[in-house]
């Protein structure tokens, strides 16, 4: 009798654990890989898993290989309203707190002697005082100020992907970098690999972009506006038009030219990252 | 159920086995059973830690965006070097013969696997999702990744302690000479591929280069050496089976290691602070001030040089501390220092702003400090390998059988005609193990 037991429930706990492992082996693979996978076309499952993330979903006809994203921020337009801080958290989801950002808008005031101080209260989310608390009390005076929006750099090289421990950050065809929350295991690896500040693990409770908490998010261009033929929720609503988003594969495209024509520049490019986001008028120590 | 083991009548009903648990545990002195009652007590304070940190993405930590690996995250990689340093203490006498090192054996390979345990169960619990790592690794795997090699490495490592004990306790000569061997060299790739996963990040000039994985060696070797000198006085204070080997033997062996050791860590963060010295690498500059200067230089100049170092060092080379109660006190207090080292090692990594979000002000220091679930996972985990080991010692046979040990690469210790150290032959030849005594 207690033998039979013993085995009774060895055999069940066997049967547990298969069916957990089958579970849990479905919910590791991407909708787009296990789609792919199904069909037999299995050097297609790679370039599916990368198109349709769970996390940002494309459209049917959209084809990753026949765009080239890349974004502008003009920083000599940029007023500091903080309305795209707000139209992304809105658009996708962002925690309230405002340590969570997918963007953000930095102000950057040059004082006299050189020194660079650097604010961004609540991520520029309420827009800025007219001048920073913290310059007033240092007594310095300013000689040059401007805002710096930020947002994920969508690296050519982005060293996020490559520490990944299981392949769950990956570069789309089309030069975004997205993260399958399917398959991340929220180790914050990629948080730090980031030299520019952009990813963060989504808190429980609240709003969530990811649809689960403890997994990484970060800025998509909006991955699953511009599949479709829209622009990001930050471009959308920029009353200045100081973010721009084109297709470098488009020669006629007004952000493909100013790229092109090298009148922009890059944070941080001696990391050899090769951003994607390019920049009008920021100064080198910007970063 | 009433069961053979060992030639033993065992009852596993139970009411039998509770009976029996209170038997077992009302036989043992008082003071053991005090030990045992403070470690269940420091369990149980870990288990609630612990199982609040279970719900992923619950904020239970004190982490945040800007600061996203903790003190969890510096627990795990003091558990895994220690590891490696036990291992690799233990090398001079299981894999290159050397006698006088050969009183190790046994008690190093239970540390090392208990500690790779420990280290393993915080990392855990430090991940939000990670049943999903176990998966992943191996249906998506990441070569690119030096986690991903760091996670194989130590999955690998874990086999072979795990075959190392076996083999060992179980009397498999030959499968137990290979384990170690082959334990001792990963006891050097694991923790370099370790310190990679820090050396690899361009983003943190702190923790970027090639420095950072021998680097780790040297704390590797360190906190072993100094968890070995602590478990070696303990067997020579109450008496432990091998303790006459433990005092001839290995407590100045020891001694001798710590030594050498400590020499190589002052050596390796002399040349780390000189180096970031000169130069202007953004970034590297400002994290080696916050350790010397900065909001972490009273841990630093306290707790790792004095305590950590300084101390220990003189206990270790001065004449009349050159006791075993010298060596207990200087490895405690390098391994206490080894554990301020690694906390700052993954502090000065991130506290240097890597852009201005969420409110951070023009070149602040990004602001961390461990939750009481973090404090009560780390009191837990200690408590973890000080039960384990309590139990191992009480319940496995640890004395050494140096005569039948036959190491791959032997010939690197002495003369095949010099004699055996005098405290071997007693040990091998002489009276049986004692019985646990108590304190």
């Amino acid at each position: 009798m207690s033998v039979s037991r013993r085995r009774f429930l060895g055999t069940g706990l066997a049967a547990c654990a298969g069916v957990a492992g089958a579970y849990a082996l479905t919910s590791l693979l991407p909708t787009g890989a296990v789609g792919a996978a199904a069909a037999g076309d299995a050097a297609a499952a790679g370039d599916a898993a990368a198109a349709t993330s769970p996390t940002p979903s494309a459209a049917p006809t959209y084809d990753p290989h026949a765009h080239s994203w890349a974004f502008l921020v003009n920083t000599t337009r940029c007023i500091g309203c903080g309305r795209c801080v707000d139209a992304c958290k809105n658009e996708n989801n962002v925690p309230d707190d405002p340590e969570y950002n997918r963007t953000w808008v930095e102000l950057h005031v040059v004082e006299n002697d050189g020194t660079v101080l650097v604010t961004s209260p609540d991520g520029g989310i309420h827009g800025f005082p007219p001048e920073p608390p913290e310059l007033a009390a240092s007594g310095a005076t300013a000689s040059q100020a401007y805002f710096v929006p930020r947002l994920c750099m969508q690296c050519d090289n982005p060293p996020c992907t490559s520490v990944c421990p299981v392949s769950a950050t990956y570069k789309t065809p089309d030069g975004v970098v997205l993260v399958d929350q399917e398959r991340c295991i929220g180790c914050g690896y990629c948080v730090l690999a980031c030299p520019y500040g952009a990813r963060y693990i989504v808190p429980s409770g609240g709003r969530m972009p990811t649809g689960q908490p403890g997994v990484v998010d970060k800025c998509t261009f909006c991955y699953h506006r511009i599949t479709k033929g829209m622009r990001p929720a930050c471009v959308e609503v920029c009353p200045v038009e100081a973010r721009l988003i084109g297709d470098l594969d488009d020669p006629t495209d007004p952000v493909a030219v100013a790229i092109r024509t090298g009148r922009t520049s890059v944070m941080k490019p001696e990391l050899g990252t090769k951003p994607r986001v390019h920049y009008v008028g920021i100064e080198g120590e910007v970063g | 159920m009433v069961e053979t083991v060992a030639d033993r009548t065992v009852d596993s009903r139970p009411r039998a086995a509770w009976h029996a648990l209170r038997a077992e545990v009302a036989s043992q002195p008082r003071a053991l059973r005090l030990w045992f009652g403070l470690l269940t007590v420091l369990l149980l304070i870990g288990a609630v830690g612990a199982a609040l940190s279970l719900p992923p993405g619950d904020e239970v930590f004190g982490t945040r965006p800007s600061f996203e690996w903790g003190l969890l995250i510096a627990a795990y990689v003091f558990f895994a070097v220690t590891t490696s340093g036990l291992c690799l203490a233990s090398s001079l006498g299981t894999v290159f013969g050397m006698e006088r090192f050969m009183p190790l054996e046994k008690r190093h390979a239970v540390l090392a696997l208990l500690s790779l345990v420990t280290a393993f169960g915080i990392i855990a619990l430090d991940l939000h999702w990670p049943i999903r790592l176990g998966f992943g690794a191996v249906l998506s795997p990441s070569p690119m990744s030096p986690m991903w090699w760091m996670g194989v490495l130590y999955a690998g490592y874990l086999v072979l302690l795990m075959t190392e004990v076996w083999s060992m306790f179980r009397g498999h000569e030959r499968l137990h000479n290979v384990a170690c061997t082959a334990a001792s060299c990963m006891a050097i790739l694991a923790p370099s591929t370790l310190g990679a996963v820090f050396g690899v990040l361009a983003s943190r000039p702190y923790w970027h280069g090639s420095f950072t994985p021998p680097s780790l060696l040297a704390a590797a070797l360190l906190s072993g050496i100094s968890l070995l000198g602590i478990v070696f006085y303990c067997v020579h204070r109450f008496q432990l089976k091998g303790w006459e080997r433990a005092t001839s033997l290995a407590i100045p062996a020891l001694r001798l290691l710590l030594t050498i050791s400590l020499a190589v860590t002052i050596l390796v963060a002399a040349w780390q602070i000189l180096t970031t010295l000169y130069g202007s690498v953004p970034g590297l500059g400002d994290a080696m001030a916050t350790l010397l200067v900065g909001p972490l230089a009273p841990w630093f100049w306290i707790g790792r040089v004095v305590i950590g170092i300084a101390i220990p060092l003189v206990l270790v080379l001065y004449r009349p501390t050159q006791t075993p109660i010298g060596l207990f006190a200087a490895s405690i207090l390098a391994f206490v220092g080894v554990l301020v080292d690694r906390v700052l090692f993954v502090d000065a990594g991130q506290i240097v702003s890597s852009s201005a979000a969420s409110g951070v002000v023009s070149n602040p220091f990004n602001e961390y400090t461990p939750s009481l679930v973090e404090i009560s996972i780390l009191v837990g985990a200690f408590a973890f390998l000080a039960m384990g080991y309590t139990l191992a010692e009480r319940f496995l046979d640890m004395s050494e059988h140096v005569g039948s040990h036959r190491p791959l690469l032997s010939g690197w210790g002495r003369h095949p005609h010099e004699p055996a150290a005098p405290g071997a032959a007693t040990a091998e030849h002489g009276a049986a193990p004692l019985e646990h005594g108590a304190a």
